[in-house]
């Protein structure tokens, strides 16, 4: 590729950014600037504070501190870049190769433009002047062989973007099956969701379980012992295990060569860092390699004859949309069972589905093993009523967007001649088995680890159904007044303009007060057993039947209103939410 | 592979549409701005019931706009609309218009996660069809469409034409008195779009009317018995076929009417001799 060339290939680049901008209006590109220039600051405070460590705070650091404050670095850094990935684990080409495979200039050279414009991330511009402002530190601070810190931080974050930079391209040919694809993200999001919670989950069993071990009595002289032992480390006190990781796990590299340095050792450095660019240039050659590979149509998913196992679909339950639901309209039956069937296809459903019982785990853990002796009889059915609370949740980000799930598919809605309050109904019964089954596992878990009464159980289950018709309501309100579209294959808005996405931020505040009045009920238990009228579960399922029954009232009657509400505004909200044709 | 001699299973549109009503689509200075565009520019279309209306236009005409405002898919900024003899101004009346008419718009009107028998059945119901009679047309119009053999697949998975056949397919089902068809043949193949000439036929000779707009002036010649041609958001002509072939190939009047000195001014300096 000539410079003539390249500069086009660049002014291309820009203008598609600018005309990107431009559309967003001048409030996004402002913002566009503020966050870049807040990112920037970042980036120069981040190498400033590095300088300053190394200079003054570190720079006689032992080894094993060296090893830890690098590693904190290295892995702080990878967790904001999985994260990254995970919110864009398709790759988006700075330049669409496929768009420009027909002239006559270099992939490879746009390949290369797309690999250095993929390290405009954020994780990149925080950590990268931040490793290098240390290394420079260090030297200053009188280690001139920490010079090595440089190629080998450097080699070890660009074997890491390269590899993940094959990694990516990899997802888009497995990705070509739309089916996977939608899996594919919700699986690594959730993936990636389970392994950050993982440490904290771990570390609430492993407290819970130190604290109930007894103490052995062991003398000075046998820690000295121990210290000392072969296999417990070497002279640096670093267990043995933590060293062989460093040496085996390239991402450790870092923090090894650093430890090496402060030792004296220069050779685990230069190891390293020649180790690093050459894993990393295997990792851009096999990422350019299935680049190429997968713009000219030679993917593997092209060679197997084998049908993806994801487009097998079990015959069971297709004829689910043709049942009737007892009591409900035609359409709203219709509407409900269609609806319910989108909702348990999708794995972007799913998945908020999935951080559900996540949640639980984190929560169940850190309740019911650290705390569950210190919650008091008259509170455990605020547990119970907490915890159905707690799921509709993450359940109300569906709830109160319930068209932009639909996405295109609002069109027919629209056309179709049906009462709104009839599709409001089959969107919200739609939900209803999804909450109560979630709910039902939820309360038999905290029953069984609390060990509450089936009448609070009851009575939690009432309010399950009382907090669905409260979102319902709420939530057919905001999707009618505030809809937002939602990228394909995810639950992630899009293209909503500043405005909306304030609004939206601001309705989801109003959660907390919309799922309030489900606390009534066992607030009136713990009121009635405190001054001694009675027991506090009767009391609690008495108000929790009362409270369901008139939302049952409040409910019908808001239906038919907002029902008009949604006639009027459809065309709005198919606006919003429906893909503009490209 | 259908059936193509087969008819489907409709009830006669014949004799429903009174002898009162003749015009199927009335509208009287529609116009639709989109900020300072104007996309339709005070439309007065007439068309007649039992017809086979063929809307002709370049890009960016205004066609899509018009099947829009006159779907119900777009608010009009200006004018009126009578749909089968009712004013479509009213909420209520525009639902029951809806009841009577099928669409397949521009951008298609799918849900992803559903089965294209799954997303006929829920048509079919919605539109209040006895189950007997949903199970009986989504069968024949899957394998009319070809669509009977990807019943594993969701739609999400669809080809564009596939997705376009099944559009098709759920605006046919309630049997409708009018049909809003915007570019139906785009992106189909051959042998379905022969499929779907003859069943269109079939709806017109039934008494249904077909509101068609297409890019491809030999399937509006080979089908329409009306034509209007819509030229920067304005009606330049409207009339039948037969005016047209009295006084050439509809080519010719289109180019006419949208201006063929545009053609002679198209040439490229570096290709002349």
């Amino acid at each position: 590729m000539d410079w003539s060339q390249l500069r086009t290939i660049l002014w291309l680049r820009w203008r598609l950014s600018r005309n990107q901008w431009a559309r967003g209006g001048r409030l996004n590109a402002v913002l566009t600037i503020v966050v870049a220039v807040v990112l920037f600051l970042l980036g120069a405070a981040g190498g400033i504070a590095g300088l300053l460590a190394g200079t003054f705070a570190l720079s006689k650091a032992s080894p094993p501190v060296m090893l830890l404050v690098w590693d904190l670095i290295v892995g702080t850094f990878l967790l904001l870049w999985l994260a990254g990935i995970v919110s864009e684990i398709q790759r988006s080409e700075t330049i669409d190769i496929g768009r420009l495979l027909h002239l006559p200039i270099s992939l490879r050279s746009i390949f290369l433009i797309n690999y250095v414009a993929s390290h405009l991330t954020f994780s990149i511009i925080l950590f990268l002047p931040g490793m290098l402002g240390l290394s420079v530190g260090l030297i200053l601070g009188g280690r001139g062989f920490m010079t090595l810190m440089f190629p080998l931080a450097l080699g070890v974050v660009f074997m890491i973007t390269a590899w993940t930079y094959c990694l990516r391209g990899w997802l888009v040919t497995l990705m070509m099956n739309k089916r996977r694809r939608r899996t594919i993200i919700a699986g690594v999001t959730f993936a990636f969701i389970l392994l950050a919670q993982l440490p904290y989950i771990l570390g609430n069993l492993m407290d819970d379980h130190k604290r109930h071990r007894p103490k052995p009595v062991q003398s000075v002289e046998s820690d000295q012992r121990t210290a000392t032992r072969p296999g417990s480390g070497d002279r640096t006190g670093v267990p043995h295990a933590v060293l062989l990781a460093h040496k085996v796990v390239p991402f450790l590299w870092v923090g090894n060569g650093a430890m090496s340095l402060a030792a004296g050792n220069i050779w685990p450095a230069v190891m390293g860092a020649a180790g690093a660019f050459l894993l990393g240039g295997l990792g851009l050659r096999r990422a350019y390699r299935s680049t190429l590979r997968f713009y000219q149509g030679q993917t593997a998913g092209n060679r197997s004859k084998r049908r993806p196992k994801a487009e097998k679909l079990t015959g069971k339950g297709k004829n689910l949309i043709e049942r009737q639901l007892p009591g409900a309209p035609e359409e709203a039956a219709a509407s409900a069972l269609a609806f319910f069937r989108c909702l348990t296809r999708a794995p972007e459903v799913k998945m908020v589905l999935g951080t559900n019982f996540i949640m639980l785990l984190i929560f169940g853990t850190m309740i019911f093993v650290r705390r569950s002796a210190s919650i008091g009889d008259n509170f455990r059915p605020f547990v119970a009523t907490g915890a159905v609370a707690f799921m509709f949740l993450s359940l109300s980000q569906l709830m109160f967007n319930l068209f932009g799930f639909d996405r295109g598919g609002f069109r027919q809605l629209v056309l179709l001649p049906v009462p709104r309050k009839h599709i409001l109904l089959g969107k919200n019964l739609a939900f209803l088995p999804v909450a109560a089954g979630i709910g039902a596992i939820f309360l038999l878990l905290i029953k069984i680890a609390m060990g509450i009464s089936f009448v609070i159980v009851i009575a939690a289950g009432l309010q399950l159904l009382a907090a669905f018709l409260l979102l319902s309501m709420v939530g057919n309100l905001i999707s009618v007044l505030l809809p937002y579209r939602i990228a394909p294959g995810s639950l992630k808005r899009t293209k909503s303009s500043t405005k909306t996405s304030i609004l939206i931020f601001v309705s989801r505040m109003f959660f907390p007060m919309v799922i309030a009045p489900i606390f009534f009920p066992p607030a009136m238990g713990l009121l009635w057993s405190s001054v001694r009228w009675l027991p506090a579960a009767p009391v609690n399922l008495f108000f929790s039947v009362a409270l369901l029954a008139a939302l049952v009232v409040f409910y019908r009657l808001s239906l038919s209103n907002l029902g008009r509400l949604m006639q009027r505004r459809e065309k709005e909200i198919l606006e919003v939410v429906t893909q503009e044709v490209e | 592979m259908a059936d193509l001699t087969r008819p489907l299973p409709f009830r006669s549109c014949a004799g429903r549409l009174t002898s009162r009503m003749t015009l199927a689509i009335e509208t009287n200075g529609l116009t639709r701005y989109f900020g300072d565009l104007c996309a339709v520019d005070r439309l007065d279309l007439r068309v007649e019931a039992g017809k086979f209306y063929g809307f002709l236009g370049p890009n960016g005409a205004g066609k899509s706009t018009t099947i829009k405002m006159l779907t119900g898919l777009l608010a009009p900024t200006q004018g009126t609309m009578r749909i089968l003899g009712q004013d479509v101004g009213d909420i209520e009346v525009a639902r029951e218009v809806k009841r009577r008419i099928g669409v397949v718009p521009e951008e298609l009107a799918l849900f992803d996660n559903l089965t294209a028998r799954e997303y006929l059945t829920f048509i079919g119901r919605m539109y209040r069809l006895p189950k007997a009679t949903v199970r009986d047309r989504r069968e024949e119009l899957l394998v009319m469409m070809g669509l009977d053999s990807e019943d594993k697949k969701l739609t999400l998975e669809y080809s564009h034409g596939m997705k376009k056949k099944l559009t098709l397919a759920a605006a046919l089902i309630p049997n409708p008195d009018l049909l809003f068809l915007d570019e139906p043949f785009e992106g189909v193949d051959a042998v379905s779009s022969r499929v779907l000439r003859d069943t269109l036929k079939r709806c017109v000779q039934r008494g249904a009317t077909v509101f068609l707009t297409s890019h491809v002036l030999e399937i509006v010649e080979k089908l329409c018995t009306d034509v209007g041609i819509i030229a920067e958001g304005k009606l330049v002509h409207q009339g039948t076929m037969d005016e047209i072939r009295q006084s050439g190939s509809l080519e010719e009047r289109f180019l006419e009417a949208v201006g063929s000195d545009h053609i002679e001014r198209q040439t490229l300096s570096w290709l002349e001799g």
